[in-house]
């Protein structure tokens, strides 16, 4: 067996073949990503809800791949009506305007409400129990000034490459957002 | 967690520079109703806004993978290293995997690349275009220098292997199409903007992120089960980027050798992949009445192989209006299309009848995008099918083409580089010098029987 | 060695030994029997084609059939049919897109203030003349020699009976946001959501007394307005109605600003007014009764002059696009949804609905 060349012939027609083929992926690799780099803006995109577009189908708090969602409730302050009768805390209609349990609107006590001065109250959302489902925001649209709504929250979010909920979002309101300007936020103005 | 807190104060300094330049530009409309004034002076809190991950990081994670890439042509050629691409394996797994769960990954990024050569609205993310790039680069000169210790899905199931059964070689030829047609349904669905299939249905994802949909997380359990006892099934029967990178390596510059010197024929290495990519040496040419009726049968599958790729296309153009159906845009249009009259939903809505409603309040700017994405599909899925016809044809014709080979070698497109049989040749031993050079001769003699004793040492 | 011991040797290794053997006798390379793989290939495909049948196969998974979250308010949203005192009397679309108020004046023409300007239409909505004022309208009052009172945000402007612009006054207030206007004899009444009262002015527009700011010592309470709705009206017995939405009540004022009277309650219930801030639109019948309009749930029901639940004009089910409000795109501004009214000489109630850009008519029922 030693007798038999332990090494195959230098250049062979298979060798010369794979060559050839070598550099033409090399090139059509090249080319390939020189047309997608074209395409790319060096920015990194991030998903977030347009609030105009949200209609509050609750998907958010279901379809997120993680285990609580990352969409989350958060509030515009400067929008905010400061109800002692805040649709967006109590059920439809409360027994009474405390803070009991059975006079809440959210499924997971997430909503805060703290008294400023009267009749006047101000709501916070601990993001750690807020799961995103939209209640109080459909109670806040609907009969208040929608100062409640959704939003990505980054902190959260792993940036999936295509969002899950996006997929099933009823409003469409789910999009690409540069990362540096990752929110799209109800403001005053 | 430890992610969270450590940004903290990146965020904080993300949160003033977007409450300074950002908001103003997102400026929509008239002013709105503003709160009360308050006679206790209570100041309104501002809404907090957390920054993404900077972009900086993504330029980190770029650098790693080209490290990780480096380091392990390095181990495979030079150290020749199953040790070294262990530990390689783990890092990867927790930097790739567990600490950026598994995204960005080069498996996912394909589509990313279909999606911005077919959109030219959608822009790539730089970190998605290199990790598409830069695996096969390597792969074009070291093989799938990827696969074999920075990937970390390779790596997870590399990691958990146990007792690895020959997977029975028509199934295992039968199965190896799967990626390559895995690889075309990706591409359709992401250049369509359909679905991101090969993300959604990604089975380890889940398990870096330690939860996610049922199901997946299931598949993923049952895939790392099966993968104590078939080496890496994730990686040779569904990966759509191992079906690119096989077909780069194929053409690599470098291969991987299991001997460091030259093939002794003793077959010590004969069972040492557990990944099925070991090939044995072919017998001499045939004999010519052989030759001839062989060459016939190739001719036969050369032409039948246009033939499948017709019957595809046909199969896929007929299958494009169900395709299609993949689109939320698409199922959505359908279903304003059946429900038109009919009066609209009152009570409790659900998602479905939201959506629904959404279609009616701009039924036109709806249809024209399902009937544009129609058309895309109506491209697509011939080409897919087409491909799949392609893929079938060249497995068959690559199945019955003769492949003179001296030594027992890996497979160029199936070799993982793991490196695992390297420790079976003697000639390694030898030049790690754990054997005297004297016994090579013996290891060859020893071959002639049943048992591979020296295999077992090496192994242990 | 022998390729003869080589192939005997994998023989008692092989697991498979027969097709191994074969291949090697055939000379073919790969140790695979063709006809056996495409055999089980094509076995193996029809399963796979199959069990991505069954399982739903690569759709996406579906949104929910429900939505466990729902906010439900479903059993407000119909009306118990015993207390509808109200038939339809017919309907209009208006000619502009974002309709705020409508009121009736003393000719019988409706006037309805909205971002175009102020439409002037007849009974049956044909449209009579436009009356543009720069931007958009929120409040309209008409008085008794037809000079139109139009209030953009945070100011009025004035126009002689042909349209023609006659004054602009100075906003009252920087933070004037005006929803309401009323005319009486000798005074024009701004209501000012932004500043939280009712301006009395002059018909020159100087301001010569505020109404409905928190002033313990007289006993009002002040007005609590989450939300731009704030209205008046004037009564035939020179009082004020207001609405002091975030109290869900109406105050009945002086012109003089002491607070006389008030009635209302919250509540999702028929009698009561819904949600965090209602009603947001007024109108008085001729003996004083009251019309009174709310958004969420939108409905119109009649009071009596004492605020005794009456009866219901139209209820949620009349307005579906309305109901839906918060569904939309909001408003520029962030107002949502909404309805008002304008009762003409006959007690017919005009409905316009802000987000339907209509206007529904309703006839007592009986009437003839």
């Amino acid at each position: 067996m030693n007798s038999s060349s332990p090494h195959p012939p230098s250049v062979s027609r298979r060798q010369f073949l794979r060559d050839g083929a070598r550099v033409a992926a090399v090139a059509g690799l090249g080319g390939l990503v020189g047309l997608a780099a074209s395409r790319s803006t060096g920015k990194e995109w991030v998903w977030q809800i347009d609030p105009d577009k949200c209609v509050r189908c609750g998907n958010c708090a279901t379809h997120c791949v993680l285990e609580q969602s990352a969409v989350k409730c958060v509030h515009a302050y400067a929008l905010c009506g400061y109800c002692q009768l805040c649709t967006g805390y109590f059920e439809p209609e409360p027994n009474a305007l405390n803070t009991g349990a059975e006079n809440c609107l959210c499924p997971t006590a997430a909503i805060q409400r703290t008294f400023v001065e009267d009749p006047y109250y101000e709501y916070t959302i601990d993001e750690n129990l807020c799961i995103g489902c939209a209640k109080c925001v459909e109670g806040c649209t609907r009969f208040g000034n929608g100062s409640l709504f959704l939003q990505v929250r980054h902190d959260r979010c792993v940036n999936c490459n295509e969002c899950a909920i996006s997929k099933v979002c009823a409003g469409d309101a789910f999009q690409r957002v540069p990362a540096d300007q990752p929110y799209l936020l109800k403001t005053t103005h | 967690m430890t992610r969270r807190l450590s940004f903290k104060p990146l965020w904080r300094a993300g949160l003033l520079l977007a409450v300074l330049l950002g908001l103003g530009s997102l400026a929509r409309g008239e002013q709105r109703f503003p709160p009360p004034d308050f006679e206790s002076g209570h100041q309104l809190p501002a809404t907090t806004t957390p920054a993404a991950r900077a972009l900086g990081l993504e330029y980190l994670d770029i650098a790693v993978l080209v490290a990780a890439l480096g380091v392990a042509s390095w181990l495979i050629y030079r150290r020749r290293s199953r040790r070294g691409l262990i530990w390689l394996s783990v890092f990867s797994l927790v930097y790739f995997g567990f600490w950026r769960y598994g995204c960005v990954c080069a498996i996912g990024s394909i589509q990313n690349v279909a999606l911005a050569l077919a959109d030219p609205a959608y822009a790539v993310p730089i970190a998605a275009l290199a990790f598409f790039v830069l695996p096969l680069g390597f792969a074009l000169f070291a093989g799938r220098a990827f696969c074999a210790g920075v990937c970390p899905h390779g790596a997870l199931q590399d990691l958990v292997l146990w007792k690895p059964l020959k997977v029975p070689p028509w199934l295992e030829q039968g199965l190896g199409i799967l990626p390559f047609v895995y690889l075309g349904a990706g591409v359709l669905f992401a250049a369509t903007g359909s679905a991101f299939i090969i993300c959604q249905y990604d089975p380890f994802v889940p398990i870096f992120r330690m939860g996610g949909r049922t199901l997946m997380v299931g598949t993923g359990i049952v895939l790392l089960l099966l993968g104590m006892f078939v080496g890496r099934p994730y990686c040779r029967f569904l990966c759509p980027f191992g079906a690119l990178l096989k077909v780069c390596a194929t053409v690599a510059k470098w291969r991987v050798r299991v001997t460091p010197d030259y093939c002794t024929q003793c077959r010590l290495c004969e069972a040492s992949c557990p990944f099925g990519a070991m090939r044995e040496p072919a017998a001499g040419r045939p004999e010519p009445a052989q030759l001839a009726r062989n060459r016939r049968r190739l001719g036969w599958l050369v032409a039948l192989t246009p033939v499948l790729l017709l019957a595809g296309a046909g199969l896929g153009a007929y299958f494009s209006p169900a395709a299609a159906r993949v689109h939320p845009t698409v199922r959505l249009a359908e279903r304003f299309l059946l429900e038109r009259d009919s009066p609209p939903r009152t009570g409790v809505l659900s998602p479905d009848d939201l959506a629904l409603e959404r279609a009616r309040q701009a039924p036109r700017q709806l249809l024209e995008e399902a009937a544009r994405i129609r058309r895309h599909f109506s491209w697509g899925t011939p080409l897919f099918g087409g491909w799949i016809g392609l893929v079938i044809g060249l497995k068959l014709v690559s199945l019955s083409l003769h492949r003179k080979r001296t030594d027992y070698e890996p497979d160029r497109g199936d070799c993982f580089a793991c490196a695992r049989c390297f420790e079976y040749c003697p000639n390694e031993l030898v030049r790690r010098g754990v054997l005297p050079a004297a016994a090579i001769s013996q290891a060859a003699a020893a071959a002639a029987r049943p048992e591979p004793v020296v295999a077992k040492e090496g192994a242990s | 060695m022998s390729t003869q011991d080589h192939s005997k040797n994998r023989t008692e290794c092989g697991s498979d030994a027969a097709p191994q053997k074969e291949a090697l006798s055939q000379g073919a390379p790969a140790p695979l029997n063709r006809r056996r793989f495409l055999v089980q290939g094509t076995h193996g495909v029809g399963f796979l084609a199959l069990g991505s049948l069954v399982s739903g196969g690569w759709t996406t998974p579906g949104n929910a059939a429900v939505n466990r979250f729902a906010y439900d308010v479903e059993r407000f949203s119909t009306t118990d049919p015993k207390f509808l005192v109200y038939d339809r009397a017919g309907g209009f679309p208006i000619p502009d897109p974002a309709p705020r108020r409508i009121v009736f004046s003393k000719e019988g023409q409706l006037y309805v203030a909205g971002k175009r300007g102020v439409s002037v239409l007849d009974r049956s909505g044909g449209l009579i003349r436009l009356i543009e004022a720069g931007a958009p309208v929120r409040c309209v009052a008409v008085d008794g020699n037809g000079q139109v009172y139009a209030g953009v945000r945070d100011h009025v402007e004035v126009f002689d009976p042909a349209g023609r612009r006659v004054r602009r006054w100075e906003a009252p207030s920087k933070k004037a946001w005006l929803t309401g206007l009323a005319v009486s004899k000798a005074d024009v009444f701004l209501a000012d959501s932004g500043s939280r009262l009712i301006w009395r002015c002059d018909l020159e527009g100087k301001i010569i007394g505020k109404i409905g700011e928190k002033n313990p010592e007289r006993n009002v309470p002040g007005l609590i307005l989450p939300s731009p709705y704030l209205d008046v009206k004037v009564g035939g017995d020179g009082l004020l109605r207001v609405n002091n939405s975030g109290r869900h009540r109406i105050e009945v004022y002086t012109a003089d600003g002491d607070l006389e009277l008030f009635w209302g309650k919250p509540s999702a219930a028929i009698e009561g007014f819904c949600g965090c801030c209602n009603p947001v639109g007024l109108a008085l019948l001729a003996d004083g009764r009251h019309i009174t309009c709310e958004k969420g749930l939108p409905r119109v029901k009649r009071y009596a002059a004492d605020g005794t639940f009456e009866g219901v004009v139209a209820g949620p089910e009349s307005f579906p696009k309305n109901a839906q409000a918060g569904k939309a795109r909001d408003s520029e501004d962030g107002t949502m949804g909404g309805l008002d009214a304008a009762v003409d000489a006959r007690g017919w109630v005009y409905v316009l609905d802000l987000v339907a850009a209509e206007v529904q008519v309703y006839q007592p029922k009986g009437a003839v």
